[in-house]
């Protein structure tokens, strides 16, 4: 059945095209320390800083993608960027999905006053912008990476939960369900053993497809300074340095356009990967599209 | 000590009325309910859908409670059962349901759904003694050794039948609820599995509640055959004797819709008559509103089963008619 999902997603161009974006970034991610030798030992993602002149640097041999504010190599911040993106991403996606899958299968399963109790919390969090929700938390935490993400899993667990719920619910009271409590299973055999397999398969789907939007929320945080500090190996940072050379230098207005379209598309592009081939899965797998 | 002994058997739903903090709504689902089931006898139990068949079995299986009343399984009052009693009655009584396609779990192999029953009562622990277990048991179904590491949707709707059987056998248990377990499967497949159900509730010694809306089916299983409608019995008796003579007129309309396999009795044959009276809706006959035989003075007080033949049992106040129709026996 993957495989026949997968042959599917091959033969349709756009999700093709997803498919082959979200790769190449993979690869970018994974090959990182032979793309771009890490200059700090300790700690990777801190950028090389060739000097401290403010003005950007274009493209030369020596930075092939130039340099931005304060002479931070772009092409370094990009390879690792790369990696740090993958790492946010699956990281925040990971344990939001734990977490929804948690409170939404405990509250369809035990219903009642515990379903009422947390869907009522979730549609607390729903209730706030989920940007301006994980500005408060990361602002309050303090601007770190780690910071970030926390901010980040604690807007992104609700709609896994609401989805989980949804399914749980659907193969809860199913025959196969009953049969087995006539048997003599209960709570967690019930759960374990049959209702989760049978229904978190959507939600992990939604999970994968998920990253890139994760991502994107990141930098956003990134850029207001509320995630990586500055000097960090991360598209919404490196945008952030170049807020002041957006514009150009007077007469010139392209003079510094690498140090916006190179952080920004490495971002657009890993989104809209990640888009193309979210909307490959959901093709395929609504019913409705049969 | 009979298997199944129900007494007063009442069921009430409380549907929320849909807003937040607003009240319930009760709503009665099985009503004063007699029933009692010998060893080894098969009890038919027929009705139009929604009439409280199915919810009857899963008061029975102890997945559904009951307010008032008393259901013994073998003498134990289920509402009584301790956890660690509970589970010796799952060994006892086991159930198999309507449609084999949602009955068994998509992403479990043959083995692990059998398995499953012994796993939770830790039985058969070693794994020979397992593996000659399971031989067994797919024997008595008629499956094949090979079949056990397939899944469920590699099976025709009769092996899944027969895969549902094998694992609410696999407890032996002493008595088995079958939920219309052939209105699912093809006419020639439904003759396989009635005869495995024949077959097999001979050689364990099992009863039986058959629950079915086919006449025809539950004649060629049962020995005696119960009539529901609206949460509660209306007629029962032997099996060949209801179909024979049928007494209450709700047997006789259901079997006046049942169609005969000879053309020419056929066309004589008119479905009876169904009113739709709803200021009857307060009789206490639930079956009033539609009746033929609608008399205000019996009808609103009564509706208790009483003897009227030997072992016929019917609920009809207004019994016997004066002026009956044409039989309606198949």
């Amino acid at each position: 059945m993957n495989n026949r999902i997968f042959k599917r997603i091959l033969r349709n161009k756009a999700s093709l095209a997803g498919f082959i974006l979200v790769s190449f970034f993979a690869l970018v991610a994974l090959f990182a320390p032979l793309l771009a030798p890490a200059h700090h030992e300790h700690n990777p993602y801190q950028l090389p800083q060739s000097s401290y002149e403010v003005t950007p640097q274009p493209p030369s041999p020596q930075h092939i993608f130039g340099t931005t504010e304060q002479q931070y190599d772009l092409y370094y911040g990009v390879v690792w960027g790369t990696r740090l993106a993958f790492k946010i991403g699956i990281t925040v996606t990971f344990f939001a999905f734990i977490i929804g899958l948690f409170l939404g299968s405990a509250a369809a399963y035990f219903g009642g006053l515990v379903d009422e109790v947390i869907m009522r919390f979730t549609d607390v969090v729903f209730a706030v912008p989920s940007l301006v929700l994980a500005m408060v938390i990361a602002a309050m935490l303090g601007p770190d990476i780690k910071n970030m993400m926390i901010a980040l899993t604690a807007v992104a667990w609700p709609s896994y939960a609401r989805l989980v719920r949804g399914d749980v619910l659907s193969v809860k009271n199913r025959d196969f369900v009953v049969a087995s409590r006539a048997l003599g299973a209960r709570g967690p055999r019930l759960l374990l053993k049959h209702i989760l397999p049978n229904s978190i398969y959507p939600s992990v789907v939604v999970a994968s497809l998920d990253i890139g939007y994760i991502v994107l929320t990141a930098a956003s945080l990134s850029f207001l300074g509320l995630g990586a500090q500055p000097g960090t190996a991360d598209w919404g940072q490196l945008i952030a340095m170049a807020r002041n050379w957006v514009l150009g230098s007077g007469a010139d207005t392209w003079a510094y356009w690498h140090t916006v379209i190179i952080p920004g598309g490495a971002i657009f592009l890993f989104v809209l990967g990640w888009n193309l081939l979210g909307d490959g899965f959901r093709d395929i797998l609504d019913p409705r599209q049969g | 000590m009979k298997p199944v002994e129900i007494i007063h058997l009442y069921k009430t739903y409380n549907k929320r009325t849909g807003r937040l903090w607003g009240g319930a709504e009760i709503k009665t689902v099985l009503q004063d309910i007699n029933l009692q089931l010998g060893e080894r006898e098969i009890l038919g139990l027929v009705g139009e859908s929604g009439c409280g068949k199915t919810t009857l079995a899963k008061v029975l299986l102890g997945l559904e409670k009951y307010q008032n009343g008393s259901v013994k399984i073998n003498g134990l009052e289920i509402k009584e059962l301790t956890k660690v009693g509970f589970k010796k009655l799952r060994r006892q009584v086991q159930v198999v349901f309507q449609d084999p396609y949602s009955s068994l779990d998509p992403r479990q192999t043959v083995r692990q759904i059998l398995c499953e029953p012994w796993d939770i009562h830790g039985l058969h622990t070693d794994t020979t003694e397992r593996e000659r277990a399971l031989r067994e048991l797919l024997q008595a179904v008629g499956l094949d050794a090979a079949h056990l590491n397939r899944y469920p949707h590699e099976f025709s709707g009769g092996q899944r039948q027969r895969i549902a059987i094998a694992r609410a056998l696999a407890l032996e248990p002493k008595l088995l609820v079958a939920d219309e377990p052939v209105s699912a499967l093809d006419v020639s497949v439904q003759a396989q599995i009635l005869n495995l159900l024949k077959d097999i509730s001979r050689r364990r010694a099992l009863s039986m509640l058959f629950i079915s809306h086919d006449f025809a089916v539950a004649r060629f299983l049962c020995d005696r055959i119960a009539v529901m409608y609206n949460g509660r019995i209306l007629e029962i008796a032997p099996a060949e004797e209801l179909l024979h003579n049928p007494q209450h007129p709700y047997t006789e309309a259901l079997l006046s819709a049942v169609p005969v396999p000879d053309p020419l009795l056929q066309k004589k044959r008119e479905p009876v008559e169904l009113k739709n009276e709803y200021q009857r809706a307060a009789a206490s006959c639930p079956y009033a509103v539609r009746c033929l035989y609608y008399q205000a003075a019996k009808c609103k007080s009564t509706c208790e089963l009483r003897q009227t033949v030997q072992n016929h049992f019917c609920a009809c106040a207004v019994l016997p008619f004066k002026n009956k129709k044409s039989s309606y026996a198949i």
